[in-house]
């Protein structure tokens, strides 16, 4: 969909998933790394959990569809490549900390006097500008900005994230999305712009907008584990069933109530709460409880009511009376779990990627959507470092001698 | 001067409840002209859930619905009713991209699948996002983020080691998913542009999500290791983690990263000895004494408010930031720098605060912002304006209780 479309990709860790988007849209994406390789090689874990710049699966599960160039961009060589390789480039993605480039005299204003028509997307902690642009950052201390950290965790501990750092991805999400709607903009004028994302911006979405409770004058929510607490409503889905874990959605009003109705029938022919219990009324319960009529207390002996449901039932049956009576209820499930569900699987999900030296096959998380026309497709593994020094360079004019005179001399 | 970079994009919503309505948001934003048919006999879910205006609830004062649909054009249509067809018709020739979010068969119940509106529009181009794809044994599932998240592997990868998970905090993988609905929206609105062809877009959420997770993935489909929860601590760096300071439920996240970083804490810190403790003076020694060091400055920040703790760290040069709560996000000085909040006002709920763009265009910004649409708002605007129905026609139609 993007194929005549070229992207640099100046990203760290932050950023590169931003670039591998793109890549996956079909764009030519080249990964500009330092010499030495990209700081994201350090992340880990590692293929055969053995540290290894080349076995980073941090990196591999970034940089997919990408070629990987070396370039030194604190030499005056390297910016004088940088610069060329821009002129002939429609996007730029960048997530050093802000300022970086400019210092090094290719800031987005310096791109621009190169290449009018580039769009340049930044991804950074907390945006390009502002009074914590240059504050020093970190995935926890920008998630920790955006409110969704306070909302996560036991109540009787402090808030937590996910082991897989999030915040980040989000800004890079965001970036892709920028990118591709500045791209509509050039489309008409022929003019590139600088796309700027926030880390701590983006991952305020993951708040289900309720970043918004004090301005609009409702009560404020609080973590409570596997689920949360609307002022003084707990609301818990994780329950442990009898071989692990699942969630049950319970919630209330219109629209949800429905779905608790069903599951409060079911417990009844079950024997786990009597005709009362479920007789309430689920479509107007939030409102009940606030106003008194339903004690907390009764709420929470529902809450314990399922918890002992659950722990009679094993996750799968959980699930398949999910998927037959139209409940809310899923396993919460493991990466093992997911690797080997019946849905991914029937939708020939996962990806197999032919790595090279050594070559070793490798199954990848599949495209993000199924595309009739235009189909997503795994082109390219994850690059090493300077894989295509040669072929990028040298379609770049550089013949084998001032390839290798750049290499003597710490550039490439 | 140049246009809003998607004006003239005609956007066809059906989507409801979060995932889809936050991805359409990002094209209205950007200047597309979005047509969201909602019913009167089945609201949007969105408009059950908080925050509320003032904590009453209510299908016009729901601050979530709000902040996902500012700036579209609401239709009120009973798409089950057969009078609707006409409308129904004329909308589908007049979009250049259809979008759902119903859960599969839902557009197929109503004539309204990809085949039969690539019928009325062979060149649309239409997507459904659902919980998890339009097609396979488990796609019936009805759902919503809360369980997208279980589902994709987030759950057991937020909490304690010791305890049971813990999050993600809500719907999360409707948080992700948008993002790529509206990269895939314009990748196939370039391809269109360029070959002429529309095309039919299968999003599943747990699978979009699963970009989020590659890592973790990998680690499992390589290693064979299974990830879980590993509190705030991290493989690469310590300290790294939430510490509590005074004050009810106030925390601040600290994070070295380097050993610059680490050596400043330090010494802002009052403990300039742990730069040569053997336990602390490396790399490998923080991570192998994590749980030592991490009672160690959970010491420190406990005597400290967050802002001291978290101001003292930053002008030392160490990753912190207080664990903001709702309340605090008026006044971080980084969003009012940014412009992160504005206004939008409608005739139900005065004026209230929204969320602009996530991302800032330095050229193209987002385009003024709009009202909040209730439910219906558009719908003479819309067919009269945009379609081209009569007033006759426009009155047979709520005869036949089409329009709502």
């Amino acid at each position: 969909m993007l194929s005549p479309y070229k992207v640099l990709d100046l990203s760290n860790e932050r950023g590169q998933l931003a670039g591998q988007i793109l890549g996956d849209l079909g764009a030519d994406v080249v990964l500009v790394e330092p010499p030495g390789g990209s700081s994201s090689r350090r992340y880990g874990p590692y293929a055969g959990q053995v540290p290894d710049l080349e076995g980073s699966l941090f990196f591999w599960a970034l940089n997919r569809n990408k070629r990987s160039i070396t370039l030194n961009l604190e030499t005056a060589e390297g910016v004088d490549l940088l610069k060329r390789l821009a002129a002939e480039a429609d996007f730029l993605f960048e997530s050093f900390d802000p300022g970086y480039l400019d210092s090094l005299g290719i800031g987005y204003q310096a791109l621009r006097d190169v290449n009018p028509q580039l769009i340049v997307a930044s991804v950074s902690p907390f945006g390009q500008t502002g009074p914590k642009a240059n504050w020093p950052a970190s995935d926890l201390t920008a998630l920790a900005s955006s409110v969704a950290l306070m909302l996560t965790g036991d109540d009787d501990r402090p808030p937590v994230r996910l082991a897989v750092p999030q915040s980040f991805f989000h800004a890079s999400g965001d970036a892709a999305a920028g990118a591709l709607i500045a791209h509509f903009a050039r489309l008409q004028d022929g003019e590139g712009q600088h796309v700027d994302a926030s880390a701590q911006a983006s991952s305020m979405m993951a708040t289900q907008s309720f970043v918004l409770s004090p301005a609009w004058g409702d009560i404020p929510l609080s973590r409570t584990s596997g689920g949360v607490k609307l002022g003084p409503i707990l609301l818990r889905f994780v329950h442990e069933a009898a071989d692990g874990y699942v969630s049950v959605t319970f919630l209330f009003g219109t629209a949800l109530g429905p779905f608790t109705q069903r599951l409060m029938d079911q417990m009844f022919e079950e024997g786990f709460v009597d005709e009362a219990t479920r007789s309430k009324n689920w479509l107007n319960y939030v409102d009940l409880l606030l106003s008194g009529q339903e004690p907390i207390p009764e709420l929470l002996r529902c809450v314990d009511a399922i918890g002992a449901w659950c722990k009679a039932h094993t996750k799968q049956e959980l699930f398949q009376l999910s998927l037959q009576k139209q409940l809310l209820i899923v396993p919460v499930a493991t990466t093992e779990e997911v690797v080997h569900s019946p849905q991914l699987e029937a939708r020939e999900f996962w990806q197999d990627v032919t790595h090279h030296g050594p070559e070793r096959t490798v199954k990848y998380a599949g495209p993000f959507a199924k595309f009739s026309e235009s189909p997503i497709s795994f082109r390219l593994p994850p690059p090493h470092i300077g894989e295509h020094n040669d072929e990028v360079y040298g379609a770049l004019g550089l013949d084998e001698t001032m390839r290798q005179g750049l290499f003597a001399e710490g550039v490439i | 001067m140049t246009e809003a970079p998607l004006k003239g994009i005609h956007v066809l919503d059906f989507m409801w409840v979060m995932a889809g309505p936050a991805a359409t948001q990002y094209l209205s934003q950007y200047g597309a002209t979005l047509v969201r048919v909602e019913s009167a006999s089945r609201i949007d879910t969105a408009r059950t859930l908080q925050p509320f205006k003032d904590g009453q609830s209510g299908p016009e004062r729901s601050g979530l619905y709000a902040n996902l649909n500012y700036g579209k054009l609401n239709l009120a249509l009973n798409v089950t009713n057969p009078a609707a067809r006409p409308v129904l018709d004329r909308l589908v020739r007049w979009a250049d991209v259809i979008t759902e979010s119903f859960s599969p068969k839902g557009m197929a119940s109503m004539g309204m699948d990809y085949e039969a509106c690539k019928k009325l529009n062979p060149g649309v181009i239409m997507l459904s996002s659902c919980l998890n794809g339009h097609y396979g044994p488990e796609a019936q599932l009805a759902g919503f983020g809360t369980m997208g998240a279980q589902l994709a592997g987030f759950g057991e990868l937020a909490g304690w080691p010791d305890r049971a998970p813990a999050g993600p905090f809500g719907a999360y993988t409707d948080y992700i998913a948008p993002k790529f609905t509206v990269v895939a929206l314009l990748a196939a609105l370039e391809y269109r542009r360029r070959t002429g062809k529309g095309q039919y877009i299968d999003l599943s959420q747990a699978e979009a999500s699963q970009q989020f997770l590659g890592p973790a993935l990998l680690d499992y489909t390589v290693n064979g290791v299974v990830d879980s929860r590993a509190g705030n601590t991290s493989q690469e760096f310590a300290p790294h983690g939430v510490y509590p300071c005074r004050g009810e439920d106030d925390w601040v996240a600290i994070v070295c990263e380097t050993e610059d970083q680490f050596a400043a804490l330090a010494t802002a810190t009052g403990n300039a000895a742990w730069a040569t403790d053997p336990r602390f003076a490396t790399h490998d020694g923080r991570l192998a004494n994590r749980d030592t060091l991490d009672a160690l400055l959970g010491e420190w920040t406990a005597t400290r408010t967050r802002d001291e703790a978290e101001s003292l760290l930053i002008a030392a040069g160490v990753p912190a930031h207080r664990v903001s709560g709702a309340s605090d996000l008026a006044t971080d000085p980084q969003l009012m720098h940014r412009g992160h909040f504005g206004k939008v006002s409608n005739a139900e709920l005065g004026e209230v605060t929204v969320e602009t763009s996530r991302m800032r265009l330095s050229r193209t910004p987002q385009v003024p912002l709009a009202s909040t649409p209730t439910l219906g708002e558009h719908s003479q605007e819309v067919l009269s304006g945009m379609l081209g129905f009569s007033e006759d026609e426009i009155v047979e139609l709520v005869a036949a209780g089409a329009i709502e």
